[in-house]
């Protein structure tokens, strides 16, 4: 059987790269990585994040929502630019 | 038994500088007054909401840290839910080694001066923490 050759970089956890022990909800920033464009929860299978850190994201996130840190969902009327330059401001 | 806890809290834009100390200092007081050490607060100042909390675009955000007997927090939350200035709260328990240490290490960034922490207590065997929501 011939090799298959790879055709994407190897995903690696961003987080465990980072070493970073405990995902703070308040940090907007670390929790960007796991979400996409409109604000969903990334999954695994896409993000290359390992399982503990997923768990901790998940929660965070959860949480951020919950204070009106990072938007549920974002709809056509509600739909910014950068919105995360602006929830800074 | 005390846990380490955090409290952040969303104050309406409406209010001017002192009204907001003022509402600061009743939530600082409600939370001595249920026996709870206050380690530090950090003040966020304030910002954007991600999306409307009771028709407001904008909220005063602030965090409390500190250490308080479990049943106090159902008080200081019945508190919180009378006053109509707190649009949004979240309380966060810190139970675990490594939440622990992520806990001591807000405290340091946010307090003024210099203070060393009291040895944690290994309490590792409880389950996740819990968020208490509004």
């Amino acid at each position: 059987m011939a090799p298959e050759r790879r055709k994407y970089a190897r995903k690696y956890c961003k987080y465990c790269e980072a070493k970073i022990e405990y995902i703070d909800y308040k940090d907007t920033k670390l929790l960007k990585q796991a979400l996409s464009e409109r604000y969903k929860i990334m999954p695994r299978r896409l993000t290359g994040t390992c399982k503990k850190h997923q768990e901790m994201v998940e929660l965070s996130i959860k949480r951020a929502r919950h204070t009106a840190l990072i938007p549920y969902i974002i709809d056509r009327r509600s739909v910014v630019a950068h919105p995360f330059d602006q929830l800074q401001g | 038994m005390t846990r380490k806890y955090e409290l952040l809290f969303v104050l309406k834009p409406t209010l001017v500088e002192e009204e907001l100390q003022a509402k600061i200092n009743y939530l600082k007081e409600i939370l001595e007054k249920n026996g709870a050490v206050i380690a530090a607060l950090q003040n966020m100042g304030t910002r954007k909401l991600a999306y409307q909390v009771e028709k407001f675009e904008r909220g005063y955000y602030g965090v409390f840290y500190f250490e308080a007997p479990t049943d106090s927090i159902l008080e200081v939350e019945r508190n919180l839910r009378i006053s109509e200035d707190f649009i949004k709260f979240m309380t966060v328990k810190y139970e675990k080694q490594k939440e622990i240490r992520h806990w001591n290490k807000l405290v340091e960034k946010f307090t003024p001066k210099a203070e060393v922490k009291t040895e944690e207590k290994p309490a590792d065997t409880a389950t996740t923490e819990e968020t208490t929501e509004a």
